[in-house]
């Protein structure tokens, strides 16, 4: 579990106004944005000519964030589980093996940084979270093998370059999959297991995700998005006071299916939206657990209610029964119906997920 | 990697190709970051940095639940009659060319922070904001040199998007000499704006003026020159300062005239008379 340490300053009857309209079918959001809508964004890739890959987003709040991704080479360890026969598996999550954990060493955790990011208290859950999800897609790991001697090890540093407005895992794993996008490993030239030789040509550095002619990617990186639920709404990339009412918070990581040609690409991308598969769910724990509760009129001394001798009123208040129209944190786990709904609804064809890969697609790559 | 000196003596020119007295290419922008109470972005070569103020706000827990202590601050505390100058970098890991580590209270970047925070406090007037702070956070993109006096420029850049009150633009840039503290050559020119091989090789300095002034407000050497070499570099170094201001405030006039095109702001009643171009 998460937390979302930065809490929105609202009162219990504003708390209970905007849960009350995002339960609404269809909800209204504060900033009138649809239930499935995205916030818009501006991106562009390879801004920094001394990394292998960077990329920048700036989300429509101001909230803003760079990532610089740098590759050495390493040589990988005798004993390195599986990883000596490159036709073996490779093992799932991040600690199926030693050797993908010496592969990415842990770097997005180290990786983030910024002045802002002190204040977060879930710097390393942020990192593990995005270092997670591209585990297990398993086919990263691959793509950073040299020969059985030597494979790259990649950095990727995150800087945060804006205060924190809203809970910034869209945002930095966005701005990931750009940069990751965008990465060049340079061309091996030398053969077999001997030392790794590298042509200087930078032109002719081929993508660490490989693409077609016409500059699209055949495979992507995955995304995190953010996703609650209030009610039986469910409610996409929720803003900081947005998910200060949640019921839920999912950060839902879906990596796209891989598919075997380019004509498959093509058909699938074109008519029918994208296979996506879910490959990781992290619950967050919403700030909304943590507001203080409303009094309802019937218990409120002020207005004519017996004054409550008790030292706490507000303790009474949570414990008693829910009253239309005044605020109650939501307490107790999600319901089971509520959490599938969440996931299936990241994962609909043509959905917030394609949205966005789409949007990421759209944005030229020039590294 | 020992710098070719040998062939500057033939051809006069520098291992980029640059004259003695030619800044690199420079260029920044101002509100580069909507969320930001004044946000720059500056580069000076290869060299680049980002920046972002908050404030003149409160102390204590900072705005967008910040936390931690401000670091390379000047005079402390909430009770103090002056604006606090809290001044932070951080140096991203992708920045130079082998990736590193970013450390945690390295000492070079403390001395940076406490650098541009006197250097800032200096020149903004303070005094107007009692018991509040002015945070000032620097990123460094890509390093080539000169990274002092690309923060400096970026810092005052930020600060006049804040729209702090200032006397002046505080620029800086930086100025060496072409042979070594140990030969004894009387030939030796002195070297405007430094870039990073040039910096590991010859002695230089950085030097920050207030705007079009003679006034020098920083003042850092950190390697071993001859003092009879000193005069001349300073002398190079505040002159490309001027330099660097009239390109700082094209930066800010050019951004102004837009920004009053778009009718972003209302001209003001004084505005007219300025002359906007």
């Amino acid at each position: 579990m998460a937390s979302t340490t930065q809490h929105a300053l609202l009162s219990p009857a504003e708390l209970a106004y905007l849960h009350a309209s995002l339960s609404l079918t269809p909800p209204i959001r504060p900033d009138g944005r649809s239930a499935t809508q995205f916030r818009p964004l501006a991106a562009e890739t390879g801004i920094l000519p001394g990394t292998n890959g960077s990329a920048r987003i700036c989300f429509a709040d101001g909230t803003e964030a760079i990532v610089g991704v740098k590759a050495e080479v390493e040589r990988t360890r005798r004993g390195d589980g599986g990883r000596e026969d490159d036709g073996g598996e490779l093992g799932g999550g991040g600690g199926g093996g030693g050797g993908l954990g010496s592969r990415l060493e842990g770097d997005f955790v180290e990786g983030l940084e910024g002045d802002f990011v002190e204040g977060l208290e879930g710097t390393v859950f942020l990192g593990a979270m995005l270092a997670e999800a591209l585990l297990a897609s398993g086919e990263f790991a691959k793509k950073l093998w040299i020969n059985r001697r030597f494979h790259w090890k990649l950095y990727l540093d995150i800087l945060l370059i804006s205060p924190p407005l809203s809970y910034p895992l869209p945002l930095l794993s966005l701005t990931t999959h750009l940069a990751l996008l965008a990465t060049r490993l340079p061309r091996l030239k030398s053969e077999g297991d001997e030392d790794p030789f590298f042509d200087d040509d930078w032109a002719a550095a081929p993508y660490l995700y490989t693409r077609t002619k016409d500059g699209k990617a055949t495979s992507r990186p995955p995304v995190s998005l953010l996703v609650m639920a209030v009610g039986n709404n469910i409610i996409f990339d929720p803003s900081k006071e947005e998910l200060a009412v949640a019921d839920v918070a999912l950060a839902v990581s879906v990596g796209e299916e891989t598919t075997k040609t380019d004509e498959e690409v093509d058909e699938s991308s074109s008519s029918l939206g994208r296979n996506l598969r879910l490959l990781s769910v992290r619950t967050i724990d919403p700030p909304s657990r943590l507001t203080p509760p409303g009094v309802p009129n019937a218990t409120n001394s002020a207005y004519g209610a017996a004054a409550t001798t008790q030292k706490q009123p507000e303790a009474r208040a949570a414990e008693s029964e829910a009253v239309e129209g005044v605020w109650k944190a939501p307490r107790g786990g999600a319901k089971a119906l509520v959490m599938a709904a969440l996931v299936q609804k990241s994962l609909v064809r043509g959905g917030v997920a394609d949205e966005v890969l789409d949007a990421l697609d759209a944005v030229d790559l020039v590294a | 990697m020992p710098l070719d000196t040998s062939a500057y003596g033939l051809a006069l020119l520098r291992v980029d190709g640059r004259r003695w007295n030619e800044l690199r290419r420079m260029h920044a922008q101002i509100r580069t970051q909507a969320a930001a109470d004044g946000s720059s972005y500056l580069e000076m070569g290869h060299t680049k940095v980002m920046c972002v103020v908050t404030g003149p706000s409160e102390p204590g827990p900072r705005r967008g639940g910040l936390g931690g202590t401000a670091s390379g601050g000047g005079a402390s505390s909430a009770q103090s009659k002056d604006a606090e100058v809290a001044v932070s970098i951080v140096v991203a890991g992708f920045s130079s060319v082998d990736r590193k580590r970013p450390g945690r209270g390295d000492k070079r970047i403390l001395e940076l922070q406490s650098t541009i925070s006197s250097a800032l406090a200096a020149s903004l007037h303070t005094h107007l904001f009692p018991h509040s702070t002015i945070s000032i956070s620097l990123h460094v993109l890509s390093q080539d040199g000169s990274l002092l006096a690309a923060l400096i420029n970026a810092a005052t850049l930020a600060c006049v998007d804040a729209g702090i009150p200032m006397t002046d633009y505080v620029v800086a840039c930086t100025a060496g000499s072409t042979s070594t503290y140990a030969a004894n050559d009387e030939a030796a020119d002195p070297l405007l704006d430094l870039n990073h091989q040039e910096e590991q090789e010859l002695p230089g300095l950085t030097v920050a003026t207030l705007g079009q002034t003679d006034r020098v407000a920083v003042l850092v050497c950190e390697s071993r020159v001859q003092v009879s070499r000193l005069e001349g570099m300073l002398a190079v170094g505040v002159d490309g300062c001027k330099q660097v201001r009239e390109i700082l405030d094209r930066v800010v006039r050019d951004k102004g005239h837009r920004m009053l095109l778009e009718g972003t702001v209302e001209r003001g009643a004084g505005l007219d008379d300025m002359e906007v171009d």
